[in-house]
């Protein structure tokens, strides 16, 4: 049931490969991803101000607009300067209003930049105008598009380009990659989960001799055709996440490009064996290996690899026995362990990692012992500690970890008392404390943190005596409080938090729509969740002052969807997700 | 206003426009030019001339900056472009870099 009714383990900070912990929403009793919330290009309905809401836009952009919006009086812009026109196009896109007539404005606009990723009704029509931009045509991206082997072979025009997106691809043959066989200045080509991608496919890739970004993440037919990267000595960074059908001879096959950077194989059918071709990639800074069916034999290859910065082994077979490979990749910066069965054991060959800024340990055996190994690592910024018998014992060897930005202890076994180790990470921004031992008494011993922007504590014991601490956090701009102790009175505590813009306060089944009322002056909300309460239609009427609002769940409330339809026709137009619906 | 206040746009017909420096400097252009340390020779006597720039549009330049001005204090309102002067316009504002 939405809204579900006790703390499930959810999906936690993810350390990813590049460093940035990313808050990923779960599935049960919480708001929906984030994910699109941020960075879908959302247009206002208000329109006047194509800039951000607040800042006075520009002569030009609102000139850009006015051309927009009457693109049809204009037969040609080709005689605009081309950062005008391109600007124009660009516009069009984001505010989904260019067509296949308008398209023909553009032709020979000298455009640099083409870019209709999954754009609606985009096919081999528009492909005339697009590449009669010719040479000075850089970069195109006809993702989800349903443009064929025809249209393709249109982008011979195209000689300069560097750039070539067409993920989802379905509608390509063999014959059509051929086209692209000639564009040598490519160096970034993507196909993300393109089924027209076969083993013979890519041979049209072997003559890409610039090529140094190539994507083929999802790719379901690709197995045996890395025969044909062989002489790709440009390649810096392969992307085959999730190819079930990659394997240990792919790997092989790959052995020779000594100038990769990047190598993406989480996901696929690799093992001890197929790493050990990698010992030559003596460039390799980053590897994914993530869900690989790899034990620690692997780390005997690894361990070749001295230039690596990021190495993502989680959920594979790890055990102790092998790591103390880890001990001489001293220049690892990320290192994501998480779901293997290592113990503090293992922890121990972590101590000469001096450059390490993010550790992963989700899930693993470790506990307050191999915390200890863990303490001179002065640089760490984010470690994730979610579902470890770590305790109160162990977080004082945290308390000298002064860089420490993000930290996750929900699910361990840490208590109120033992927080108050925490108080001297000033830097810390983000905090995950959701774990049911948790109380008032915790999140009063931390009310030094002032620093901190993101704090759950989902399931932790929260009462309104409790929520009394949230006024120190001033610069909070995500919480969660989903324990069922706060009562309208708790939430009054919120009333200055107004850098929030992520709340969900689920499960409190006493709050009712006076709790909205103060909810009212946090216009800074994005997404909102209040679900297993007591709120009723009426109080709806608090929300209007949310413009910024994209997403409000109100599930097993009293609310009804055509309710939240209307406040959304009549007051909240940036409103693009709710539930009930 | 006080003269040491303002600037003169001048337009491709001669046409002068005297506005208070503070609107002049929307524009990133004038605003590069009005504050250079080398000082460009037309703003030495607090002048600068367009001669690519007609008068129409040039007026409705300075409307712009006054509006502008005017939305950053917090009164915001429709800025209205005239459709037969909106290529003209953008070309201009994309120059000055407003």
């Amino acid at each position: 049931m939405m809204g579900g009714i006790c703390s499930r383990k959810r999906d936690q900070p993810v350390i990813e490969e590049g460093g940035v912990s990313r808050v990923v929403s779960g599935r049960y009793g919480k708001s929906s991803s984030s994910k699109w919330l941020g960075t879908s290009s959302f247009r206002s309905t208000v329109e006047q101000s194509p800039g951000v809401a607040g800042i006075c836009p520009s002569l030009l952009e609102l000139c850009i607009s006015k051309i927009c919006r009457d693109i049809d009086k204009y037969s040609s812009l080709s005689l605009l300067p081309r950062d005008v026109s391109q600007q124009i196009f660009n516009e069009l896109v984001s505010s989904q209003s260019l067509t296949h007539d308008s398209l023909q404005a553009f032709r020979d606009c000298a455009l640099e930049d083409v870019c209709l990723g999954e754009y609606p009704s985009v096919n081999d029509n528009w492909m005339d105008a697009i590449c009669s931009q010719g040479s000075s045509l850089l970069s195109v991206d006809l993702s989800g598009s349903e443009v064929t082997d025809a249209g393709l072979d249109l982008l011979k025009d195209c000689s300069n380009l560097q750039s070539l997106t067409y993920n989802y691809c379905d509608h390509v043959s063999e014959h059509g990659l051929k086209h692209i066989s000639g564009l040598s200045n490519l160096k970034c080509l993507s196909f993300k989960r393109s089924s027209a991608i076969s083993a013979e496919g890519m041979h049209a890739f072997s003559s890409l001799l610039n090529l140094e970004k190539l994507d083929l993440e999802r790719c379901p037919e690709i197995h045996g055709g890395f025969v044909h990267l062989k002489g790709l000595m440009k390649l810096k960074s392969l992307n085959v996440r999730c190819c079930k059908c990659v394997t240990d001879s792919d790997l092989k096959a790959i052995s020779g490009l000594t100038n990769l950077n990047e190598l993406q194989i989480s996901n696929c059918n690799i093992t001890d064996s197929g790493i050990s071709y990698l010992k030559g990639l003596q460039k390799l800074n980053m590897l994914n290996l993530e869900g690989c069916n790899v034990t620690s034999a692997c780390l005997e290859s690894i361990s070749a690899l001295v230039a690596l910065a990021y190495l993502n082994l989680n959920r594979c077979s790890l055990s102790d026995e092998g790591c103390d490979k880890f001990s001489g990749l001293t220049n690892l910066k990320v290192l994501s362990l998480g779901f293997n069965s290592i113990t503090d054991a293992c922890l121990v060959h972590l101590k000469g990692l001096t450059k390490l800024e993010s550790l992963n340990l989700d899930s693993c055996k470790i506990g307050d012992e191999g915390l200890a190994s863990l303490a001179g690592s002065v640089l760490l910024k984010n470690l994730e500690l979610s579902d470890t018998e770590v305790g109160s014992n162990g977080i004082r060897h945290l308390s000298g970890l002064k860089n420490l930005e993000n930290l996750n202890l929900s699910f361990t076994l840490v208590t109120d008392g033992s927080l108050k180790k925490l108080s001297g990470l000033t830097s810390l921004k983000s905090l995950n404390l959701d774990a049911r031992q948790i109380t008032d008494a915790g999140l009063a011993a931390i009310t030094g943190l002032t620093k901190l922007t993101h704090l759950d504590l989902f399931g932790a014991r929260i009462s309104d005596s409790g929520a009394n601490s949230l006024k120190h956090f001033k610069n909070l701009q995500s919480l969660e409080i989903c324990g069922g102790g706060l009562t309208d009175a708790g939430v009054k505590n919120l009333k200055d938090l107004v850098c929030l813009t992520w709340l969900n306060l689920s499960q409190n089944c006493n709050l009712t729509d006076k709790s909205l009322e103060v909810i009212s002056g946090l216009t800074a909300l994005v997404s909102l969740n209040i679900s297993n309460s007591r709120i009723t239609n009426e109080g709806l009427q608090y929300l209007k002052p949310l413009k910024n609002l994209r997403s409000l769940t109100l599930e097993s409330s009293k609310v009804t969807a055509s309710e939240i339809r209307n406040l959304q026709f009549a007051a909240l137009p940036n409103l693009v997700s709710f539930r009930p619906e | 206003m006080k003269k040491e206040d303002t600037v003169k746009l001048i337009s491709a017909e001669g046409f002068e426009f005297v506005v208070h420096k503070d609107a002049a400097m929307v524009s990133q252009t004038i605003r590069n030019m009005l504050t250079s340390p080398g000082g460009f020779a037309e703003t030495e006597h607090g002048e600068v001339t367009f001669p690519e720039i007609s008068t129409t549009i040039l007026e409705k330049i300075c409307k712009y900056f006054y509006w502008n001005l005017q939305f950053a204090s917090g009164k915001q309102t429709e800025f209205h472009i005239e459709p037969e002067l909106t290529l003209e316009l953008m070309m201009a504002a994309n120059y000055l870099h407003t």
